[in-house]
């Protein structure tokens, strides 16, 4: 009905309108898809060189990473990190996500960007100030242990405990960020509509403010996720070696060992977990529209 | 009398920071069943007036009774009030069945319950069969409609809608006004409007509350406010006037400055100042060019035609004075012509008590 008063488009036009997209496909071709299709053929090589050189095909690394129980382990370690950090990361970010966006300040704006200030400074500072805090001689030791709460050091860095509290601290403004973008239907009147039709505070959360917010949780929790299992930098400098995850394996294959065709294998362990919880994320999006 | 349903009582609103106050002193009592629309130019405290019987914000003074008890105390969900916003406010994550029944699950009604009442909003509103769609789906007559429904669903105390005709075209609105109107008088519900809209104060309400500056300038009959202003504000606000000043010379008769005598309906002492007002379209043309009593005689200045009627502006002695004129398919007044215009000495109103 509407395609009527739709302009008219013709061949040229159209011709016009895909040439618009070849830049940004171009871009996108040369240094995301090529790059992951090498990646792929890698990961079918016997050894780096051959890579290189493209001779010699095996399966030889997938068959490691799925008969090697440990690379089982580090999958399972990553996908528990990614999760853990995702939950922590929103459910710290929410109540800071509706106050920005709530709130009639008018230091609103610069609230905001307090926020997501901390994405000025580098994660790997800020995980070497996380290292400061939670090391074993760092400050919340030694502050137990001056207070003779404890007798030794408590190990809160090299573990996966200091891993995740150092990435929910680092993911935060992003989390804060998509929640942001992700409430465009709260609105103030709808709450009140509901007030005046008897809902009370808690019902008036649990009802309005919690599923019109929803979208932007999901969206959150996706990004963290991803980041998180992506993540090598942090843990491996809080983790000090004792955090296996799959970016740091992958990161160890290829540059320490040198076993590309692994590290390629792993990327693609990588790549699945994101796919599938990718094709959650929109299922729980289009369930949540209907 | 019977007593008032609702009554409010010298309520006061001063935000926090503000010099003065938004609502200020305003006193309205409404029978059962009684429509009344709150009228005024945006920032005359009407919505602020509307949002503290809803309760959405606390008066700084005064009380709102129902049925003589205060509820200005009460919080805002348990006050069984009806309110439909400008924007309607329908639950986008729902569909409009449940958008319907969500008061009704606030207040526990079992579901069979519910769904009866649900059904039979959605008759009262002719929504019917349309329970299952989306809010998006609806079109914004269809969306003001369940916005009714659901805050009649909940039998309501009182019923109160924010503007209810300004987000719809010129159409429409015509449609929902009669459609409110008779959803209104069909479930009695006593019901307040807020609206700067005079025609739609004029042509829904039993009564109408002019407000200006937080202040309640005059309440009456739609007939009383248009035909006895109490005040400049009401006299100009409500359609357009010619507003002049004079002194009684007799009772009944007034001599304008500059314009002459003017023979009106009420009394007066003779020597007193008197504000008089003339509504542009109870002017008639007459053929006898003369100056006399209620008979000026002045050229065009200016003649707009509108279709159905001409306005001019007419220079009259020092007046100027604007008429309304039906049109027909004969010669027009035209501008820089000589016109004699004639009033009624009903159609002229005395302002307030009169005095400046």
């Amino acid at each position: 009905m509407s395609a009527g008063f739709a302009p008219p488009v013709d061949k040229v036009q159209r011709g016009l309108l895909l040439l618009l997209l070849v830049p940004g496909l171009f871009a996108l071709v040369v240094t995301f898809l090529l790059p992951i299709l090498w990646l792929f053929r890698a990961s079918f090589a016997t050894s780096a060189v051959k890579a290189l050189s493209g001779t010699d095909w095996s399966l030889e690394a997938y068959r490691e990473v799925l008969l090697d129980t440990f690379y089982w382990q580090v999958a399972w370690n990553t996908l528990i990190l990614g999760v853990s950090v995702a939950a922590i990361a929103v459910i710290l970010s929410f109540p800071i996500a509706l106050f920005l966006v709530r709130t009639q300040s008018r230091w609103q704006g610069v609230l905001t960007a307090l926020a997501v200030a901390p994405l000025l400074t580098s994660s790997v500072v800020r995980t070497y100030g996380w290292m400061v805090l939670l090391g074993d001689r760092g400050v919340i030791n030694s502050t137990l242990q001056a207070m003779s709460l404890t007798s030794g050091p408590i190990r809160l860095a090299n573990s996966s405990f200091g891993a995740t509290v150092a990435l929910v601290e680092i993911l935060m403004p992003y989390a804060i960020l998509a929640m942001l973008s992700g409430f465009g239907r709260l609105n103030a009147q709808l709450e009140e509509a509901a007030a005046v039709l008897g809902a009370n505070r808690f019902r008036v959360f649990s009802r309005i403010i919690l599923p019109l917010s929803l979208p932007g949780v999901l969206t959150a929790a996706l990004l963290v996720f991803v980041l998180a299992i992506s993540a090598y930098v942090t843990p491996r400098l809080i983790g000090g070696g004792r955090v296996f995850v799959l970016g740091t394996e992958v990161f160890n294959e290829a540059t320490v060992t040198l076993n590309w065709p692994l590290a390629a294998a792993l990327s693609m362990l990588l790549l699945v977990l994101f796919s599938s919880v990718i094709v959650i994320y929109q299922r729980a999006l289009r369930a949540l529209d209907r | 009398m019977t007593d008032p349903h609702v009554q409010i009582d010298r309520l006061v609103k001063t935000y926090a920071g503000a010099s003065k106050p938004s609502v200020d002193n305003i006193s309205v009592s409404l029978p059962r069943g009684e429509m009344l629309a709150l009228l005024g130019p945006s920032g005359c405290g009407k919505t602020t007036v509307l949002r503290m019987i809803a309760g959405l914000i606390a008066p700084t003074s005064g009380a709102i009774l129902i049925n003589g008890r205060d509820i200005s105390a009460v919080p805002v969900y348990k006050r069984n009030m009806g309110m439909v916003f400008q924007a309607y406010a329908l639950f986008p994550h729902m569909s409009i069945a449940e958008n319907i029944s969500f008061g009704l699950e606030m207040r526990g009604i079992p579901k069979a319950e519910t769904e009866v009442r649900v059904r039979r909003a959605l008759d009262l509103v002719k929504l019917s069969g349309l329970g299952e769609r989306r809010v998006g789906q609806l079109s914004g007559g269809q969306q003001q409609r369940a916005a009714i429904a659901r805050s009649l669903v909940i039998e309501p105390e009182l019923l109160l809608l924010d503007e209810p005709l300004s987000n719809l075209d010129a159409k429409l609105r015509d449609e929902m006004r009669d459609e409110i109107r008779d959803i209104q008088e069909r479930t009695g519900v006593t019901t307040i409007f807020v609206t700067h809209d005079q025609d739609e104060a004029l042509s829904m309400a039993d009564r109408l509350a002019v407000l200006s500056q937080g202040r309640l300038e005059q309440i009456g009959t739609p007939r009383e406010i248009f035909d006895r202003p109490q005040t400049d504000f009401v006299a100009s606000f409500i359609g357009a006037g010619n507003i002049v000043v004079g002194n009684v010379v007799e009772p009944g008769v007034a001599d304008i400055q500059g314009l002459g005598r003017l023979q009106f309906v009420g009394g007066g002492r003779a020597g007193i100042p008197i504000r008089l007002m003339v509504r542009p379209h109870r002017f008639v043309l007459t053929n006898v060019a003369c100056n006399g009593v209620n008979h000026f005689s002045g050229i065009v200045e200016h003649i707009v035609y509108r279709g159905e009627i001409v306005t001019l502006t007419a220079r009259s002695g020092q007046a100027i004075l604007q008429a309304d004129l039906p049109t027909h398919a004969g010669k027009l007044p035209e501008k820089g012509s000589r016109v004699t215009l004639a009033v009624a000495p009903e159609d002229v109103t005395v302002i307030g008590d009169g005095s400046q």
